[in-house]
């Protein structure tokens, strides 16, 4: 016999307490089964939401950065790198940017976070694009129209969710140090030298920037909160399931197995039996009706024998 | 597939070469590891590929990403005036250093210390450069004269030069990125004495030694800064020592070689002694005084 049927065998072979019970079970864990699927893909929809929602608020808060830099610090600093003292790189949107990142990352709770401007032919070696930001500049290249990419990214330490976006040049100023050594402040060329971060053009994508954010933590965040909602369902369904058995018992099969007491009774000494549950409006009123009538009936037949051996 | 070798390998050897490898990573203050990159030698470098070759910075990026279980932001730099205002400001948790830079790190009260070699035995001396056409013969005859420096942070080319110069007036005093730039200057007629780097080929009939400076030029090295040395960094430097055939053979890394800082005695007093001093501007005349301190005796033999 399948293990299968050994469980489910024919109704009727096995007490109905331990039907109820092994029926119920099953359904229950069925249920349990397909609600955990089902808030597993939930969940996991709500944890990427959550990835790319914290991705585009360090992205925007970083283009911030760059937008007060551009804007306010620039105008005063910029010129100060117009002789050959020391160059000021403060006045450089990128590097704001970036030193805020840095500075974010202090903090224990953005430690997994980084921003990175990376560029194929950037001044400050430290933003040259290795392969991967290669890849991903040569596809806004070859794609105007595309404004984001992201997706996961393996890295020796882990994966992490990246979002990037392009960096294009868009204004004149910007090739005052990007076009030709010759236009570029000379503290600069002292600085970083003259043969990278030139030869910029108005309206190229030269670079990228690019949000990582971590994305174990908030995967294992899902796992945890799966377990504990199937943890809580597995218990209430154990006590819903209890309490029906309880129910069921009470209801049912305490009743049933009193009737049977009395109907045994009743078929060797019938008067002494009542069977008070045929008052109930339920079908177990409607059974100790029955053995009622059945009671009164082997009654008369046990007096009409008893009084035809007495005339005999 | 090439990108990921050096990492196999050093999963391959930490995994079979019998060592125990750390699970603890080392990390700066910012929870990455921010590592800057000159390179072993002064002045040579040209060009942003000079430094490191772009697949080298991005294999030793993937090499201390692996050794030091952290974030690395690798930062090669051209200018040692860059460099020096990094190791000032303790921008950098680690640091591949020339000579003069090693000296500046190590002036800085405690905050850096060396831990590897890097370079190779060279004959490498700090000499003043002139056309050989000019008329200047001695130290004596450069005053009045434009002087060609690399920038500040480079021992053959800044803080020797400079030593070795106490006491003269220059008209204007120019800087450039490295020796074949000052050369060129040099043969433009754009200055009339070069710093240069003894070791460097130069042709003999273009171009005449006014000083050379006696003091023997120490090798580069590793520097780390304080928070990690006194972190558990060993398991690190045991992965960069067991992978030394990973990393760029141009850094010169010498693999459980710990430099010795008594070489360095001399000339971190004369990179004292000459940081003390007000410095020249580019394009502006210039005064060279100020106090010599203890590096005058020791300098004694270079001048």
């Amino acid at each position: 016999m399948s293990p299968i049927k050994r469980l489910f065998p024919e109704p009727g072979r096995r007490p109905l307490r331990q039907q109820l019970a092994i029926t119920l079970t099953a359904i229950l864990s069925l249920s349990i089964l397909v609600a955990v699927l089902l808030l597993n893909l939930l969940f996991g929809w709500q944890a990427r939401e959550q990835i790319d929602q914290r991705a585009a608020f360090f992205m925007d808060a970083m283009l911030s950065v760059r937008a007060y830099t551009s804007k306010k610090v620039n105008p005063i600093i910029a010129p100060l790198n117009e002789g050959t003292g020391l160059f000021r790189p403060e006045a450089v949107p990128s590097y704001s940017a970036q030193t805020v990142a840095g500075y974010l990352k202090d903090k224990e709770a953005y430690r997994e976070y980084s921003y990175r401007e990376a560029a194929l032919n950037p001044t400050n070696l430290r933003d040259k694009a290795d392969s991967f930001e290669t890849g991903i500049i040569e596809n806004f290249r070859r794609d105007p129209s595309l404004t984001r990419q992201s997706g996961s990214k393996s890295t020796p330490l882990g994966v992490v969710h990246y979002v990037a976006q392009p960096i294009k040049v868009t204004k004149e100023s910007c090739l005052v140090c990007h076009s030709t050594p010759d236009r570029a402040p000379k503290s600069q060329l002292l600085a970083y030298g003259d043969s990278s971060g030139f030869g910029w053009k108005l309206n190229e994508i030269v670079g990228t920037q690019i949000v990582t954010v971590p994305q174990q933590a908030v995967f294992a965040a899902k796992d945890r909160s799966l377990l504990a909602t199937a943890l809580l369902m597995v218990a209430s369904f154990a006590v819903v399931g209890v309490i029906t058995n309880m129910v069921l018992s009470q209801l049912i099969l305490k009743p049933m197995r009193e009737i049977s007491r009395k109907a045994e009774e009743a078929s060797v000494t019938p008067a002494t039996v009542n069977f008070e549950e045929r008052e109930r409006r339920d079908e177990i009123g409607l059974l100790a009706r029955s053995f009622e009538r059945m009671k009164q009936s082997l009654s008369i037949s046990m007096q009409m024998l008893k009084d035809r051996k007495g005339q005999g | 597939m090439r990108r990921w070798l050096p990492l196999l390998a050093v999963l391959v050897t930490t995994a079979c070469g019998g060592q125990q490898s750390s699970d603890v990573s080392l990390c700066g203050s910012a929870g990455r590891l921010r590592v800057g990159l000159v390179g072993a030698a002064e002045g040579r470098a040209q060009s942003a590929a000079g430094v490191l070759p772009d697949q080298d910075q991005f294999r030793l990026r993937e090499l201390l990403m692996v050794a030091s279980r952290c974030e690395v932001q690798l930062e090669p730099v051209l200018s040692p005036e860059q460099a020096r205002l990094r190791l000032r400001s303790g921008d950098w948790d680690l640091a591949f250093l020339p000579p003069g830079l090693t000296a500046v790190a190590l002036e800085q009260s405690g905050r850096y210390g060396l831990v590897r070699q890097l370079g190779r035995r060279s004959n490498a001396k700090s000499q003043l450069l002139v056309r050989a056409d000019s008329s200047l013969k001695t130290r004596a005859d450069l005053r009045g004269r434009r002087l060609g420096l690399l920038p500040r942070g480079s021992l053959t080319g800044f803080y020797l030069p400079l030593f070795n110069l106490h006491g003269l007036r220059f008209s204007e005093v120019h800087y450039a990125l490295s020796y074949a730039d000052l050369r060129t200057m040099l043969d433009e007629g754009k200055v009339d004495v070069i710093a240069w780097d003894g070791s460097l080929p130069a042709d003999k009939a273009r171009y005449r030694v006014v000083h050379e400076d006696s003091h023997l030029i120490p090798l580069g090295a590793l520097a780390l800064s304080q928070s990690l040395l006194q972190s558990d960094h060993q398991p690190f430097l045991r992965q960069l020592d067991q992978n030394v055939t990973q990393l760029p053979p141009s850094l010169g890394y010498a693999s459980g070689v710990i430099p010795e800082p008594y070489a360095l005695k001399e000339l971190r007093g004369i990179v004292a002694a000459v940081e003390g001093w007000t410095l020249p501007q580019a394009g502006q005349p210039y005064t060279v005084y100020g106090a010599k301190g203890d590096a005058e005796t020791a300098a004694g033999g270079g001048r």
